[in-house]
């Protein structure tokens, strides 16, 4: 096997530039490498024979943009035309759409490889990839434990080492949170940031599409081919395209960072706090004004999470009726046999669960007692972070208050799955962009991340801040994960 | 029996004449093989997303305006989550809270006394697709799903079958002016449901609510409600008590159907609508959208009044509107409009409701008709003249003059001509002359009859006629 996946993306485009290598060799060996890593369950469905096909047929293209003939890998929420497309859902399980979500036709117009789509958590809805019909993916770090969720086979496969990019998408921290867990760059930008046209709807007022990648580079170069304007999305931003590696290597002094207090308080482990606190140290040796505050509404975040994601989510998982797509129970006695069989025999239990609170939140007077009510705080949450911004240029803290747990960990308790998402919600709740990067290992060897959270469209200068910190703690190479343990 | 006082309030819909759906960009249209105008967003796949067709907006500012409705300058679509095969997401795209238009009213003519008719509220939604029931199977065709509708509600404030009929009409020419849509209720492009209920004397409760759903026609809408008021008086008149229910109008039992009793509590889980932000209207903007209103049924009426057209006339032209429009294409000239009425709703109208035709497809230009009026007025044609002509007037490019002379057209405006045929006819019809000199005012109309025959119609009726009365008043004398 070759090894030029372990390469930067910048080493690869010169390579391919100077025709040393094709896509082809590079979409062999990320096939090779995901052969040999086929225990770790990061792909619902590989597309070996196009993608082939396709690398081949970019041969004698000039390679215009940096991320010309590069494989990527696609998280299975997100429509692929002629790619079967599951939400790692039996429902969906053959599904094979008939268009392209806006951002699959733009890293087609770049010339990128879609390799396969990546497992995650049923229609988005978990934190440890566990919920899905798929069965979970694995941790690179340690293949006991979970790769976080719900884009945890994004997160495997770019930890692995297998693919340079992924895509995956955060509605409450499904980006951040297993980037964490599996020590690799994970970007929610901000809503509006990428068009939603072809992602497959969790909660629409959260969801926001966006890359993973190995390092904080790399990350931005793919942001720079997702973003835009989509006339197909009214909730898209009419932001101008701009390059996001524009500031990074750039001077971070007298940058100012707000922490607040409840993202270091008793709900998050020792051993991460004391790695964050390492990191503030490095930054403020940097002259980077660091204070912490108290800022209101954070500790309500999952809460009202919960009453917007599932109102939302009871909604639009409703089109899965088993009429015009996806699974339909046989031989139905008359519709409401069809719309009860399908939904009872397509769902899994977590996603049966948020339907059914979901529906309730939204059903006569409690539409008023919560959703509403839910959506006047999230304002007032939002006023209360963009006031922090007023002063300060980031927001920091931990991305988890645990590291990876255990796979078999029980799935008894239903709310475990939020709570593991505590510190990164409130970021969807505000719309504001959220990155996390790895700033260490536990004592058990296991991955923690930093989250960083920005002000809106200010991800450039996340960027900034995240390069910088990597290039510090030297975690700008291209570790894969487990390097410790070799 | 006792007497009851109704409460009506009607709902209705209609389809907009947009070039594409509410929420996608599939052609809005009809007469296409099922499901050939339908596209993912149609069909509600997954991952796909609602835009807002700003056309639709425009079209409800300007039914908001026309029906005299406070217009809501911040407002978002909300979801209505039902589980129904006809509607591709399980929930229908509408506005639930803040409604476009609100408070508004249509004013009706009972005789002559008017009233308004108040409009609760006129908001923008999406059409559901056509499921056609075949023996075991049902058929979905989705090229109506997304179809851009406005639902206009009034409130329960009709009190009579034919004030519901009145207000039907009026909304429909309301609608029809000012280019919403073409409002055919046979198909199904304006639908209306009426909410009925009876109570004894005003200072009761409302009584039990029925909803006469889908009414077929204008007429029907009278019809049904008279039927399920007499059915519901009967019930009420032996003390029974019915639920809430929804019912049809059955045309060929001439009844009213039960067709579900109303549950209790339909619970539709509104929500504001996550995937469209909300839309903020300006006072400019809604100003310049008002500009496009073309001029209305009321202001035609008025404006052909002004110029000497009868009311009768005035509502005919109305009634059809291709030729209100042809006539209006002179309202900057000075032709006389009464004889050009006459003309459009008679002749001309016979003509093409004879052929099946429009205006347009004929050769009439604006010269010829109005050349044409111009020689009716100045008795150069007769209306016998005209009606000889007028095939060659709408078949050929022959200017009226050239027509004239083809048909030998010279019209006696010779009065010794004219008298001589008189005197004759006179000398040839002695007792009818008696019997008119006697009071019998129906021998003048055969005298002049006469007269006509002995010209061969090229006499000049008005003329003849006042020519023939001296005559006859001379020899009673």
């Amino acid at each position: 096997m070759s090894r030029y996946l372990e390469k930067s993306v910048v080493e690869l485009h010169e390579l391919l530039k100077k025709k040393e290598i094709t896509p082809k060799m590079l979409v062999e060996e990320c096939f090779e490498r995901i052969e040999q890593h086929k225990d770790y369950n990061a792909y619902i469905t590989l597309d070996k024979e196009r993608a082939l096909k396709e690398a081949e047929s970019l041969e004698n293209m000039a390679v215009d943009n940096i991320l010309f003939g590069l494989p990527i890998a696609v998280k299975d929420n997100i429509i692929t035309k002629d790619l079967r497309t599951t939400c790692a859902s039996h429902i969906l399980d053959n599904f094979i759409p008939i268009y392209d979500a806006t951002v699959v036709e733009k890293i087609k117009a770049h010339h990128m490889i879609i390799i396969g789509k990546t497992n995650m958590d049923e229609f988005a809805m978990g934190s440890s990839s566990r919920t899905s019909f798929f069965g979970p993916p694995r941790n690179p770090w340690n293949k006991e434990k979970i790769s976080g969720g719900s884009s945890g086979g994004s997160a495997t496969t770019i930890s692995l080492g297998d693919v340079p990019f992924a895509l995956g998408s955060d509605t409450g921290g499904s980006i951040r949170q297993p980037a964490s867990y599996c020590g690799i760059v994970g970007m929610k930008p901000t809503y509006g940031r990428i068009s939603r046209y072809g992602l497959v709807a969790f909660a629409s007022s959260l969801d926001q599409i966006g890359p993973m990648t190995k390092n904080v580079y790399e990350n931005a170069l793919l942001l720079n081919a997702l973003i835009g304007r989509d006339e197909k999305d009214l909730t898209s931003s009419y932001k101008e395209k701009e390059d996001f590696t524009r500031l990074i290597g750039q001077s971070v002094e007298g940058m100012k960072i707000a922490i607040p207090n409840y993202f270091m308080s008793d709900i998050v482990d020792g051993e991460i706090k004391e790695k964050i606190m390492d990191t503030i140290a490095l930054l403020k040796k940097k002259n980077i004004m660091v204070d912490f505050l108290d800022i209101a509404y954070l500790e309500n975040a999952v809460t009202l999470y919960q009453i917007i994601a599932m109102g939302e989510a009871s909604s639009n998982l409703a089109r899965f009726d088993g009429i015009r797509y996806g699974h339909a129970k046989e031989n139905p006695k008359d519709i409401d046999d069809l719309y009860y069989g399908t939904r009872e025999e397509g769902f899994g239990e977590e996603v049966k669960r948020r339907i059914m609170i979901g529906s309730y939140l939204l059903s006569g007077e409690n539409a008023k007692e919560y959703y509403n009510k839910a959506l006047s705080i999230r304002d007032d949450m939002r006023k209360a972070l963009l006031d922090v911004f007023e002063k300060y240029d980031f927001i920091l803290g931990p991305t988890t208050t645990t590291t990876a747990y255990d796979l078999k960990d029980s799935m008894d308790d239903p709310s475990k799955s939020f709570l593991d998402d505590v510190l990164v919600i409130p970021v969807n709740m505000a719309g504001l962009p959220g990155l996390n990067i790895p700033v260490g290992l536990s004592c058990n060897d296991m991955p923690i991340g930093l989250h960083i959270i920005g002000k809106p469209f200010d991800e450039a200068k996340m960027y900034q801040l995240a390069a910088f910190i990597e290039k510090e703690l030297n975690l700008d190479k291209n570790l894969v994960g487990g390097d410790y343990h070799d | 029996m006792t007497n009851y006082i109704p409460t009506i309030g009607i709902e209705v819909h209609v389809e907009l004449k947009t070039n594409t759906k509410i929420f996608s960009p599939s052609v809005n249209g009809y007469g296409m093989g099922a499901n050939m105008l339908t596209n993912v967003i149609d069909l509600g796949y997954p991952g796909t997303l609602p835009t807002v067709n700003k056309e639709v907006v425009n079209q409800a500012i300007k039914t908001a305006i026309l029906l005299n409705c406070k217009i809501r300058k911040e407002m978002h679509f909300d979801r209505k989550n039902y589980f129904y095969p006809d509607n591709s997401k399980n929930y229908q795209i509408t506005q639930n809270r803040t409604p476009i238009g609100y408070d508004g009213y249509v004013e009706i003519e009972l005789g002559e006394e008017k009233k308004k008719i108040e409009i609760e509220e006129i908001h923008m939604e999406e059409d559901t697709c056509k499921s056609a029931h075949r023996k075991d199977v049902t058929l979905l065709d989705f090229n109506r799903a997304g179809v851009p509708l406005i639902e206009i509600v009034t409130k329960p404030c009709i009190s009579s079958s034919l004030e519901a009929k009145l207000y039907i009409e009026k909304l429909r020419e309301i609608l029809l002016y000012g280019d919403i849509s073409d409002c055919k209720i046979e198909e199904g492009s304006m639908r209306c449901d009426a909410n009925l209920s009876l109570r004894k004397c005003e200072s009761d409760p409302f009584g039990t609510k029925v909803e006469i759903k889908n009414i077929g026609s204008i007429n029907n809408v009278k019809l049904s409600l008279e039927k399920e008021m007499i059915r519901q008086e009967k019930l009420l008149d032996q003390d029974e008590t019915f639920p809430a229910q929804t019912r049809r109008y059955d045309d060929k039992l001439g009844d009213t159907v039960l067709m579900r009793i109303k549950e209790v509590g339909n619970d539709y889980r509104y929500f504001p609508e996550p995937d469209i932000p909300f839309l903020y209207l300006s006072d400019e903007y809604i100003e310049n959208v008002k500009k496009s209103i073309p001029m209305t049924a009321d202001e035609r009426r008025e404006e052909y009044q002004s110029r000497g057209i009868s009311r009768l006339n005035a509502d005919k032209l109305i009634m059809n509107r291709s030729l209100s429009d042809y006539l209006n294409k002179f309202l900057s000239t000075d032709i006389d409009f009464p004889i050009a009425s006459n003309l459009l709703l008679g002749d001309i109208s016979f003509y093409l409701n004879k052929h099946f035709i429009k205006l347009d497809d004929t050769k009439l230009t604006d010269e010829k008709f109005i050349d044409l009026v111009q020689k009716i007025k100045s008795q150069i044609l007769t209306s016998r003249n005209v009606k000889d002509i007028l095939t060659d007037v709408l078949e050929t490019d022959k200017q009226i003059d050239e027509l004239i002379k083809e048909n030998n057209i010279t019209n006696i405006v010779d009065n010794t001509y004219l008298e001589s045929i008189i005197e004759k006819v006179i000398l040839n019809n002695t007792s009818s002359v008696e019997d008119y000199l006697s009071g019998h005012d129906r021998a003048f109309k055969y005298l002049m009859g006469q007269v006509m025959k002995e010209s061969k119609g090229s006499a000049n009726p008005k003329m003849a006629s006042d020519l023939l009365e001296s005559k006859l008043k001379k020899l009673d004398n």
